[in-house]
This record gives structure tokens, C-alpha cells and sequence, in this order.
């Protein structure tokens, strides 16, 4: 039987992390990892991450997942596709399917990443093809370049529901609705912001009644439910759709933990069934670790993070540093994962009803029911705010682990602080050059450029652009207002698109004065 | 409606392999090398994968990533092969699975 110092399940974005500082401290590493390619779910995230520096924010995750397996490749890991580990027994013997052949490998140290399956919910005719995973859409549009269908309802409002309908819209299919039981967006208020923004309805405390279709989905009928999750009667409403997506949550992939005799519990807050473990990863057993989703469900970001954790943990269970060496290298880990884990969406915070943000503003109640702030309510926000010339607004309304749009401005326009939980504000006396790294650095395309006095009578209004046709400077057409209706008309002035900002175009309009606070969005007429 | 992204705004126009011919029960379908059977048949407008044993009810792509097994066929005569994880190649032999066969329930 093979041995090796550590043997890591998953090749994903805690995996990769993990075999890359175990094998950097001298360990014999191998991954083992059941798909044809490495990287997880990593390189179908195109969207720009959130956090801070040390998180790679402002980078789409098919980036990172990219600089990811250059590192695994430097540090010498050996990663086995294709290969399916079927069991994790007594003395960590782990048992790997590949091709038709079962293999048997000895780890003197294992760390299980193996990360996590998506949830279902059943109604009639959802298992008619055309009733698919958020995931399954993902892969086929961000793989393989096929669109998952034409007329799309989403249903899940967290922020893999949020996501994936802006990545739908982006590769050109018709997101007809956005679905939710709940009462209130689960996810970033910023994802739903932009998606509502283009005009894609939110349906809260709703769900779907029945899939519609003898050979497949033909379309898709929803209702309202009341506060115990009942239909009521005379609220259905009809869509023709070809596509129902389901986003309706994660679960902890941890039966390999399970079936090795670690101690589990069953967890609402982690995701599901998860392995009793330390801050680092350590379960019950000895020298089986475990990092990322499998362990409790959480951002691609955090996954990383436990993973370079485990990684070092494993060196240290098997002798390869000191218990002070070990210590050091976690300092500034221990202060990454923790800064992710704060803020409205923090795991403790799961379930709460937050009703202010940290700064004691009112939360906006539309952005939870409806995914868009309403004209009423924006302006209490610190980032909204009047300036003679061009200036940034940013309708950034919930405090969330991210601060890149205060690195991106040269002129220092942006204020968060050392909490990068805090809203944005601009910076008194500051001077907006108008230059739009702000816009594009913002991963919840949530800033815009402003300028109220840009001609006699007309406001100039900048904002993020990924979608493809791009319009055309002079192009004549509708500004969209937060709730994706048309404000007004609107002729573009200029479309930027350079390197610096990372495929996220900067569009600006030419909208009257008084829609300048109201316009957010630019469609051909 | 086209159902290949020919230009992605993000990620640009998409990688593929060689353009190759395989047959779908008794139909011809192109498809692009290495590319999973079920991007292809997607990408074709092709729904159905199989019909459930008991109840012969349809189903297609459901996971995509080879977890759920919903999307199995018939591949070069070898059924329950999972088509979302497997790749493409010129002239394979595709066909509906019912229950775990390739014929239709009448002449099982």
C-alpha cells in the first residue's frame, strides 16, 4: 500500500490551499479529486471576489482558481484527477477509484475538503428535465459555453441564486423571475441590487406550486405563501420558462468523516452534518483534518483560508515545524478568516433580523423584500451623497467583509477604516478625478460616477457594464431606475473598457438633472 | 434560439475542441471534442436523456457535475453512463436509456 505524509480529498479551493503549505513545509502531499479537471467550483465564479487584499478581492474567482494551481504546481503537489475516493477507514487507509480499478493509500495525516452538494426542493414536476441545479447552470454556461436555456426562473434568493441570475443574464438568457419563500433576500443586497437593476422581478414569499411540461419544462406556475410556508389560495401567477434553477442551499459533503468514526453533529448553522472540529480543522480523530465547505458552508474566500490552515496544522501533527513556528504562521490566517466573518452576514449572525447597520442606519426594508434600495431610502447611506462636478455615489446599504473600492481610488474619494465591514463614505474635501477605478473595483458593482452639473439641465451618470453587445457612444435608449423600470431616456457619452478594469466596462449617460439620483441601468430602446 | 455562447463578456468567446459527429439514437449531432455528452446534446436542443424504470418518466441534466446521475444514457452501448462528466469523442453512440436499456419500453 502507497504511503503518504498527507493525503487531501478535494482539489478545490481549500484542498489546493492546504497541499500548497504542507507541501511548501516538506510533506509528501498528494489530492485526490473525483473530476476531470482541478480548481472545484473556482473557475466557474467569474465575478469579482469580495474582502480585502489579503483575499484576493476584486479578482473573479476563475482567476484566482488559476494562480491557485501555478502555486500548487510550484510547491510540487501531485494532484490525481478522476479519482473518486470511496472510503476513509481505521489508520487513515483511503480507498480511491480510478477508472475500474479501487486503490488503496495509507496518509499518516489526511485532510478531508471535500466540500459541499447543493440542496433540492421538490414540487410537482420538478424532476422534468429543464428543472436543473444553480450549479448545473454555471458549469454548462461558464465550462462548457452552453446557455442553460432561453426563459430561466431562478428560484433562491442567496447568493448563489443571486449570482448565477446575474451570470444567466450575462450570457444571454431571459431571467423571468426571481423566486424566494423567505420574506427577505438571503444574500448581498448588492448582488440582488444589480440584478434587480436590469429588470428581473423578486418574488418574495413565494415559491414555486408546480413545473409545467409532459417531455420538458414549458413553463413554471408560483405562489405566494404565508408566514408557516402554506400557498395562498388566488395568488398564482404563470411564467413560460424552459428553465427552472434551483439555489435553494448547500450541505456539507462529510459522509468519508462520518463513515471514519469522527465525532459529527448535525448543525443548521454550518449547513447540515458536520464534523465536531477546532478553529484549525482538527476533528476527534487524530491526524484527520478537515477545511472548507465540508466543515460548515461558507465563501470560496473563508475555504482558502481553513485550508492553508489545515495544511500547516498537518505539518506540525507530523513533526514537520514547532509548536512556535506553528503558532506565528497562523497569526495573520487567524486574522483573514476573521475579518470575513464579520458583519451582517457573518456565520453568528445567521438567522438574526438585523434591523440597522453598524453605523446605526436603518437597514433598506425594499433591498430585502424587493433586491433593490428604494429613491426614499438611498440617501441615508454614507456613500450617497451631492458634490458640485463628478463624484462617487456608492449604494453600498449593508455592512459586508469588503474594501477594495478604498484602495482603488488615487485621490483617496473613500473612507471605510480599518473595519472592512464599515459602509463607505466619501472623504471630505476630497477630489474625484472621475478616473472609474472605483466602479470597476467594486465587486458588488454598486458604485457609480455622478455629475449633476454635467450640462445645462442634464446629469452624467457612469455605471459598471458587463454585458455584451456593448452600446455605442450616441446610442439613444432607456435609463433603468433601481427597480429595473424606465426613469427616462438616455444617450450614451462613452464607454471605457480598459485593462485596469478587468472586463467590468464603465458606461456613462446622459440622463435630465432630476433623474440623476434615480437612473442606474442603460438598455437599448 | 442558439444555445452556444458565441461571445462571453467576461470570459470571451469559448474554448473548444475539434468540431466532431456523433449519433444520437438514430440521428446525426455535431458536438465539440472533449466537451461533456451533455453540453452537445444541450447545445442541440436535446432534452430527454432517459425514461425512469418504473414510472418511465423523462429526465435530463439535472447536477451537471456528475453527482446526481439523472443525465444518464446509453453510451456506446454501455448504459448508466453519466454524460455531464463524460467527454466527447467523433462518432460515439448515444442513445436514450430506458430503465437501463436502449430499447423502448414496448419491446423490453
Amino acid at each position: 500500500m502507497k504511503r503518504y505524509d498527507l493525503i487531501i480529498v478535494g482539489a478545490g479551493p481549500s484542498g489546493l490551499s492546504a497541499a500548497i503549505e504542507a507541501a511548501r513545509r516538506g510533506l509528501n502531499v498528494v489530492v485526490f479529486d473525483e473530476n476531470e479537471k482541478p480548481g472545484g467550483q473556482l473557475f466557474k465564479q467569474i465575478h469579482k471576489f469580495f474582502g480585502s487584499k489579503e483575499h484576493k478581492a476584486k479578482i473573479r474567482g476563475f482567476v484566482i482558481g488559476e494562480q491557485l494551481l501555478k502555486e500548487a504546481d510550484e510547491a510540487g503537489v501531485e494532484v490525481v484527477l478522476n479519482a473518486t475516493v470511496i472510503g476513509l477507514y481505521q489508520d487513515k487507509e483511503v480507498v480511491v477509484r480510478i477508472g475500474e480499478a479501487v486503490h488503496h493509500y495509507k496518509g499518516d495525516a489526511v485532510i478531508i475538503a471535500t466540500g459541499a452538494s447543493e440542496n433540492m426542493v421538490t414540487f410537482d414536476g420538478w424532476t422534468l428535465p429543464g428543472v436543473i441545479g444553480a450549479g448545473a447552470a454555471q458549469t454548462m454556461m461558464n465550462l462548457h459555453g452552453v446557455k442553460p436555456g432561453n426563459k430561466v426562473l431562478m428560484l433562491g434568493s442567496g447568493n448563489v441564486g443571486l449570482v448565477v441570475s446575474f451570470q444567466l443574464l450575462q450570457c444571454g438568457c431571459e431571467v423571468v423571475a426571481l423566486v424566494d419563500a423567505a420574506p427577505k433576500v438571503g444574500g448581498y443586497g448588492v448582488h440582488a441590487a444589480k440584478v434587480a437593476r436590469t429588470g428581473v422581478p423578486f418574488y418574495l414569499s413565494h415559491t414555486i406550486v408546480k413545473a409545467e411540461g409532459e417531455e420538458c419544462v414549458t413553463g413554471v406556475t408560483i405562489a405566494e405563501v404565508d408566514s408557516h410556508f402554506q400557498f395562498i389560495p388566488g395568488t398564482e401567477k404563470h411564467f413560460d420558462v424552459d428553465t427552472i434553477c434551483l439555489a435553494v442551499g448547500l450541505s456539507p459533503m462529510s459522509q468519508l468523516l462520518k463513515m471514519a468514526g469522527c465525532e459529527m453533529e448535525d448543525n443548521p448553522k454550518r449547513g447540515g452534518q458536520v464534523p465536531i472540529c477546532d478553529e484549525y480543522g482538527r476533528t476527534s480523530l487524530p491526524g484527520v483534518f478537515v477545511a472548507g465547505d465540508v466543515s460548515g458552508i461558507e465563501e470560496a474566500s473563508s475555504a482558502m483560508i481553513e485550508g492553508r490552515m489545515a495544511g500547516i496544522v498537518a505539518a506540525e501533527y507530523l513533526g514537520y515545524m514547532e509548536k512556535e513556528e506553528l503558532d506565528s504562521n497562523l497569526v495573520d490566517l487567524d486574522k483573514a478568516l476573521d475579518g470575513l466573518r464579520q458583519g451582517m452576514f457573518a456565520p453568528k449572525n445567521r438567522g438574526k433580523d438585523i434591523e440597522t447597520t453598524d453605523e446605526g442606519i436603518p437597514v433598506s426594508k425594499n433591498l430585502l423584500k424587493h433586491g433593490f434600495v428604494a429613491d426614499d431610502e438611498i440617501e441615508r447611506f454614507p456613500g450617497v451623497t451631492h458634490a458640485k462636478g463628478i463624484h462617487p455615489v456608492m449604494e453600498c446599504t449593508q455592512n459586508i467583509p469588503c474594501n477594495p473600492c478604498q484602495d482603488a481610488c488615487p485621490k483617496h474619494c473613500i473612507r471605510i477604516g480599518s473595519n472592512i465591514t464599515a459602509l463607505p463614505a466619501v472623504e471630505e474635501g476630497s477630489e474625484c478625478v472621475g478616473c472609474g477605478m472605483c466602479v470597476a473595483s467594486c465587486s458588488g458593482q454598486a458604485i457609480f460616477l455622478v455629475d449633476e452639473t454635467y450640462e445645462e439641465g442634464y446629469a452624467s451618470i457612469t455605471i459598471p457594464y458587463e454585458f455584451l453587445p456593448l452600446p455605442e457612444v450616441g446610442a439613444k435608449g432607456n435609463a433603468l431606475g433601481r427597480d429595473g423600470k424606465k426613469v427616462c431616456d438616455a444617450e450614451v457619452i462613452s464607454v471605457k473598457s480598459i485593462p485596469a478594469f478587468d472586463k467590468t466596462n464603465l458606461l456613462t449617460m446622459k440622463v435630465p438633472t432630476e433623474y440623476a439620483m434615480k437612473a442606474r441601468f442603460y438598455k437599448e430602446a | 434560439m442558439e444555445s452556444r455562447i458565441a461571445e462571453h463578456p467576461i470570459l470571451g468567446v469559448p474554448e473548444k475542441g475539434k468540431k466532431v459527429t456523433f449519433t444520437y439514437n438514430d440521428t446525426q449531432v455535431e458536438g465539440y471534442e472533449g466537451e461533456p455528452i451533455a453540453a452537445a446534446l444541450k447545445a442541440a436542443g436535446l432534452m430527454v436523456h432517459r425514461y425512469t424504470k418504473k414510472e418511465h418518466k423523462p429526465r435530463g441534466i439535472f447536477c451537471a457535475i456528475g453527482r446526481c446521475t439523472d443525465c444518464v444514457m446509453v453510451v456506446d452501448g454501455k448504459p448508466n453512463i453519466r454524460t455531464c462528466v463524460t467527454p466527447l469523442k467523433e462518432g460515439m453512440k448515444v442513445q436514450t436509456q430506458y430503465g437501463v436499456s436502449d430499447k423502448p419500453f414496448a419491446e423490453q
